[in-house]
């Protein structure tokens, strides 16, 4: 799919829902957002007009209401520009440009969705999940964490029908240890062919990609680097990708050619190729 | 009301151009506004081949700043005149292309290629990268090797040539001297500051490359400061950059005596700032009852300077 020309627009905050700890939902009314964007896609979102700090940051959209022409992301205020972000009123007016980036492609037909999520990658989980859904598709969702405070986004799942499984590392709910183990029990049982789709932080992504490759499943990640324009021209996001025909890997852009990426096609840290290269050249 | 400038024998429909390496080939942002809107836009630097630029991370927030390091990723300058530049050639604007070398032959090879190619409106001669290991700002910093550079690029072309100066000097004025003495036909004024920002925890630098170059509205009072500089020292135009997101911030340079701006890291934060900008520029010569553009350069009232 081709993505849509995004739109740059002030954007009011039209409801504020803070979860536990430094979590919020925020819900802007953007019409061509609430309209257009696809699950994966993103949004780059800054309070005011400050200078500091000077850029927008990026954020997956949790979910959309096409009828109320908004969309609410799920944000976690850690640095100055999420700061400024969850500190907004009601009425308070944010620079948005977006739907941004590539989404994630639906499974074939007779394929089961699943999710793995790490924490704050859970944000485009909940549009992928209402998107399958709604076209009636398999999918679960695995949601890891250091701790249940981590694991804040569980009853929108709920109230789509989506199971969920969830997993910590200190055992404060579900599994006790990392979100893969509970992965991998059910792969080993699962009754339909399993694409994954994995959002989260790096360590969790390889690791999945691991797995996958292990077992030859078909695996879409989201990846987050430091984004600065988010339309392709700041070159700071940019990933190692290397398609199977390609000698080398080349730099692309995680905001305009991502942040969905087939896994299969990304060096991961450490080694020298991408699954797909290797594969080509073991076939050669 | 007239807000077109000449520099350097391009004529501009405004005096806003976006600058080298925050607005991509200009390409990416097609549909997000009109390209035509531009006074003109300087491409991302182009050596003879494509390059990879820097590690990740390569950029980093500063107070009131961009800290970046991305090391002139780019398609090299073959790839540009076959691929991009026709895309380019439905706009009403000028491209400008910003050229890069490692040596000062391969400045000259690049000036080369450019050279009688239809859409080229004139050459950025970038020798203020700080961000390389070779070239770039190794070239700014010295004025012979500036003066050898542009002349190299002078011999190469009959476009118009624009060396960008790098601020990481003691004294720009020598450096703008010497490139005016070289060939020049205007100046642009200045490229990022050399900056280190370090992450305290791990006590390495926050980029992948150690050192970066700091763009944004923290750098601009030292902008308008050599761009000022530089604009008494010599004869050609000069182009004004550094942390430009308002009219008021292009005023400062135009008044300082910049002859057109160029707009940087305001790109990556709003697409719609050139609109701004033109609207607020506007308004400022109702304001003041001024029907040109070209009355506010070079119009500082500066204490116990003769103008």
């Amino acid at each position: 799919m081709i993505p849509r020309m995004p739109s740059n627009r002030d954007v009011p905050l039209l409801r504020r829902q803070p979860l536990e700890g430094a979590y919020v939902l925020l819900t802007f009314r953007h019409p061509e957002v609430a309209r257009e964007a696809r699950a994966g896609q993103f949004v780059m979102i800054k309070a005011g007009t400050s200078a500091d700090p000077p850029l927008r940051r990026p954020f997956s959209i949790l979910s959309l209401d096409p009828g109320e022409e908004s969309f609410t992301l799920f944000i976690k205020a850690v640095g100055t520009g999420s700061i400024a972000l969850a500190a907004m009123a009601p009425g308070e007016v944010a620079q948005c440009l977006g739907p941004l980036g590539r989404p994630f492609a639906a499974p074939p037909r007779g394929t089961e969705a699943v999710m793995v999520a790490g924490g704050y990658g859970i944000a485009p989980f909940h549009m992928l999940s209402a998107e399958l859904s709604r076209e009636g598709r398999a999918r679960q969702v695995f949601y890891g964490g250091r701790t249940v405070a981590d694991l804040q986004v569980r009853a929108p799942f709920e109230a789509l029908g989506v199971p969920l499984t969830p997993a910590t590392e200190d055992g404060t709910l579900g599994h006790r240890g990392r979100v893969t183990e509970p992965l991998e029990a059910y792969l080993d049982r699962a009754p339909a062919p399993v694409r994954l789709y994995a959002c989260g932080p790096d360590a969790m992504l390889h690791a999945v990609a691991r797995l996958a490759e292990r077992r030859g499943l078909d695996t879409q990640v989201s990846l987050d680097p430091w984004m600065g324009c988010g339309i392709g021209t700041c070159l700071g996001c940019v990933v190692w990708i290397q398609e199977a025909e390609e000698a080398r890997p080349k730099y692309r852009c995680a905001c305009t050619e991502g942040p969905v990426f087939d896994a299969a096609t990304v060096v991961w840290h450490g080694e020298p190729a991408s699954l797909a290269r290797r594969r080509q050249e073991t076939r050669a | 009301m007239n807000l077109g400038v000449d520099v350097a024998g391009i004529r501009l429909k405004n005096p806003l151009i976006a600058a080298s390496g925050t607005f991509g080939y200009g390409v990416e942002y097609e549909g997000l506004l009109d390209l035509s809107l531009l006074g003109g836009l300087v491409s991302k630097g182009l050596y003879l081949e494509p390059r990879d630029g820097c590690p990740t991370p390569r950029i980093v927030e500063t107070p009131s700043g961009l800290l970046n390091a991305i090391g002139l990723q780019g398609v090299g300058v073959r790839t540009f005149v076959k691929d991009v530049l026709p895309r380019l050639a439905g706009y009403d604007t000028a491209v400008l292309v910003n050229v890069c070398g490692d040596t000062v032959e391969e400045y000259a090879e690049v000036t080369r290629v450019l050279d009688g190619v239809p859409g080229v409106a004139g050459l950025e001669i970038n020798i203020s990268c700080p961000n390389v290991k070779k070239g770039g700002m190794a070239f700014g910093g010295d004025p012979k090797m500036t003066y050898e550079v542009v002349a190299a690029v002078r011999e190469a072309t009959r476009l118009p040539v624009i060396p960008k100066l790098s601020p990481n000097v003691a004294d720009i004025t020598v450096f703008a001297r010497a490139a005016e003495e070289a060939g020049a036909d205007a100046l642009s004024c200045i490229n990022t500051l050399l900056g280190l920002a370090i992450d305290v925890e791990t006590r390495k630098p926050r980029l992948a490359f150690g050192t970066g170059g700091l763009s944004g509205p923290a750098i601009r009072p030292i902008a308008v400061r050599m761009t000022w500089q530089a604009a008494r020292a010599v004869r050609i135009p000069v182009i004004g950059i550094g942390g430009i997101s308002s009219a008021a911030d292009a005023l400062e340079f135009l008044i300082a005596g910049a002859r057109a701006v160029q707009v940087g890291t305001a790109n990556f934060v709003d697409p719609g700032v050139y609109t701004r900008i033109l609207d607020g520029l506007e308004a400022y010569l109702t304001r003041h009852a001024l029907d040109d553009i070209g009355a506010v350069v070079a119009t500082l009232d500066f204490p116990g300077a003769s103008k």
